[in-house]
């Protein structure tokens, strides 16, 4: 099975709540129903960060919930994308400079996609994920890209075996 | 007895919209203790409130605490300013909150039945929900010109006009619903699949009802005809425009689909009545008072009683504001209700609780 | 809205004459900061019509104890709980870190702390 090629083409995605005031969290699920329908481009909402490619997240960053996003960040496989929805997950919006609010997500965790718009509209969120696709590709196929046939080739002169290094080191190691 | 094990669910788990955690101690499957942590999202709202913003500027803030039923906070913080200020806004005004609000109730009580039926794993409904509720939204965004968080209320009035042609576009829209809200009704009361996940399950008394405070559709549930719209009508005229207390009595999930359908024959009726007879006045009451003294105000969200108290000294910024939200009153009769389920029914129990944790939490 | 002024020492007694379980319905609790006392506020509603609002209140230091309602009114925990980590002060049989995290800054709601 080439799973590679499936994953290509239908990425999953991670929805999690920062802090929000659920404005962003009721059009992403809008975003799941037939209206506009992410499932086209073979999206489908996973609860597993083990097992999803896009995050989506929403909300400020609040005190409590911080820790939990960088964990869920850090438990999503790579290659992986994260969108920002709302102009409180990207700046803090309204609720920049309260007491238990960090203002934005990106001081914790990189984003690649900023959605904009208090609430956003579910036409922008697709737009986003869209952008995100792209990315996701690209990184993909950073991470696919062999090392080894970027660097150059090695003369036949200097062309070294492993016998010779363990007969290089051996005076060392004793 | 039999072996304990604590299971949780939360913080961030795919039944859940928002950010809650549920430690549940169970015991063959059921579950016998709960303990909940519902205050993920606390943001220090009432603080901003009283320093960073003036009071004008406050309706605004305070429709970010949640973006489920920002208008009924933006509403209830107008009028507590309102009665700060000793003012008393227009007739117009006072229907066109009215006819935002109910239309508000559509789409977050469609929401939460949705959510109900996809967490009691009926995915078909949910879509044919979410498919029905998006009517809603787009009339929300004819008469407020945003999908959501409406900035509709301001002190003193409203901030826009119902133009002639939207409410007969309303008038229509809500006769092409009727018959999809009858279909909808028909499978929550007749499915059978959806019964077995929903009957008997995170049941609640009456006796418990009174003894732990609960508001909303969750009491009403019970059969406590709780509804702030029959209590108060010194600020809005509800009765004026036909309303109604709806109850049923087992207090299951079942029970509180029910409720919430049935809210939805009312809120249609409201609406109706109010674009039949929209009164001609002014929009707004115009007035250079400074908020002085104390008032609080009790206003139905949808998910139960919103209750405000402002403090003014007569400058811009108020002194005090202090806003209880439903869900908050709700919390200590959700974990009651938990008690004796199973674990796996625990997510559809979760959703027909609608807990609206940014309201809670502010 | 009716007021009612009561002390520390006199509060249980007052609330258990007056809360009827399935007459009252207790909101919320809230503080108000008025120079160096605070003022405790309990507020209540009915389920008549039309409704009223009652609302018992006592002054107090910030340093003083203040009695639960715990045993009168079971679900006034959740409100005890707000105020003990949003007021900073002190309520029987209340810990810390239900609002807050437990390392936070004391008090946030507090003008001059």
């Amino acid at each position: 099975m080439k799973l590679a090629s499936y994953r290509k083409k239908s990425p999953w995605i991670l929805h999690y709540n920062a802090g929000g005031c659920n404005g962003c969290d009721i059009e992403i699920l809008a975003c799941l129903g037939p209206k506009y329908d992410i499932e086209r481009f073979g999206m489908i909402n996973t609860g597993n960060p083990k097992q999803s490619d896009i995050l989506l997240v929403t909300g400020p960053v609040t005190k409590r919930s911080r820790e939990r996003l960088v964990e869920i960040y850090a438990q999503m496989p790579e290659p992986k994308v994260v969108i920002s929805c709302g102009a409180c997950a990207s700046t803090g919006g309204v609720f920049r400079g309260m007491y238990n609010c960090e203002g934005g997500i990106d001081q914790y965790i990189p984003v690649d996609v900023y959605v904009c718009g208090c609430g956003t509209r579910p036409e922008q969120i697709i737009d986003g994920v869209v952008q995100a696709l792209g990315i996701l590709e690209k990184k993909t196929k950073e991470l696919e890209e062999s090392v080894r046939l970027k660097k150059e080739a090695v003369n036949e002169g200097k062309q070294l075996n492993r016998r010779n290094i363990a007969d290089e080191i051996k005076p060392l190691l004793s | 007895m039999a072996k304990q094990y604590e299971i949780p669910i939360g913080a961030q788990h795919i039944s859940l919209l928002e950010p809650l955690h549920f430690k549940f101690t169970t015991e063959n499957e059921k579950i016998v203790n709960t303990e909940a942590n519902v205050f993920y999202v606390h943001r220090g709202i009432e603080q901003a409130c009283v320093t960073k913003f003036k009071f004008r500027q406050v309706s605004f803030v305070v429709g970010r605490v949640c973006g489920l039923c920002s208008i009924s906070h933006s509403t209830a913080y107008s009028q507590v300013a309102e009665k700060l200020l000793k003012i008393d806004i227009p007739i117009r005004a006072k229907y066109l909150r009215m006819l935002v609000i109910e239309l508000d109730r559509i789409h977050s009580h469609l929401l939460c039945l949705s959510h109900v039926a996809e967490n009691s794993g009926f995915e078909a409904l949910f879509m044919k929900t979410m498919q029905y509720r998006e009517f809603s939204m787009e009339l929300l965004e004819a008469v407020c010109g945003n999908r959501i968080q409406y900035d509709f209320a301001i002190v003193g009035g409203v901030s826009r006009d119902l133009k002639p042609e939207v409410g007969q576009t309303i008038l229509k829209r809500l006769k092409t619903f009727m018959p999809q809200l009858e279909e909808i009704v028909d499978i929550f009361k007749t499915n059978w699949t959806l019964s077995l996940k929903n009957k008997g399950a995170g049941i609640i008394n009456k006796e418990m009802v009174y003894r732990l405070n609960a508001v909303g559709p969750f009491a009403r549930a019970a059969g406590v005809p709780i509804d702030v719209r029959n209590e108060t009508e010194d600020l809005l005229p509800w009765k004026e425009v036909g309303f109604e207390v709806v109850t049923e009595t087992s207090g299951d999930v079942y029970a509180r689909n029910l409720v919430r359908l049935k809210e939805l024959y009312v809120s249609i009726r409201i609406i109706e009545n109010i674009i039949n007879g929209l009164p001609e006045s002014a929009l707004i009451t115009e007035t250079k008072a400074f908020p002085e003294g104390e008032a609080t105000v009790r206003l139905e969200a949808p998910r139960g009683e919103l209750f405000y108290y402002a403090k003014g000294n007569k400058t811009q910024v108020l002194e005090r504001l202090k806003i209880k939200a439903p869900t908050f009153s709700n919390v200590a009769a959700m974990r009651a209700a938990f008690e004796g389920n199973e674990y796996a029914s625990a997510p559809a129990i979760i959703a027909s609780y609608d807990p609206c944790l940014s309201c809670t939490a502010r | 809205m009716k007021k009612i002024e009561t002390t520390l020492e006199n509060l249980k007694k007052d609330i258990g004459a007056f809360y009827k379980e399935d007459l009252h319905h207790f909101m919320v609790m809230n503080a108000v900061e008025t120079g160096d006392k605070m003022e405790i506020q309990w507020f209540f509603s009915d389920y008549a019509h039309p409704c009223e609002t009652t609302c018992f209140f006592a002054m107090i230091t910030p340093d003083e104890e203040v009695p639960s309602i715990k045993d009168i009114v079971l679900s006034s925990w959740v409100a005890e709980a707000e105020l003990v980590d949003l007021m900073n002060i002190k309520i029987e049989n209340t810990q810390k870190g239900f609002v807050l995290e437990p390392d936070f800054e004391t008090g946030p709601l507090r003008k001059n702390k």
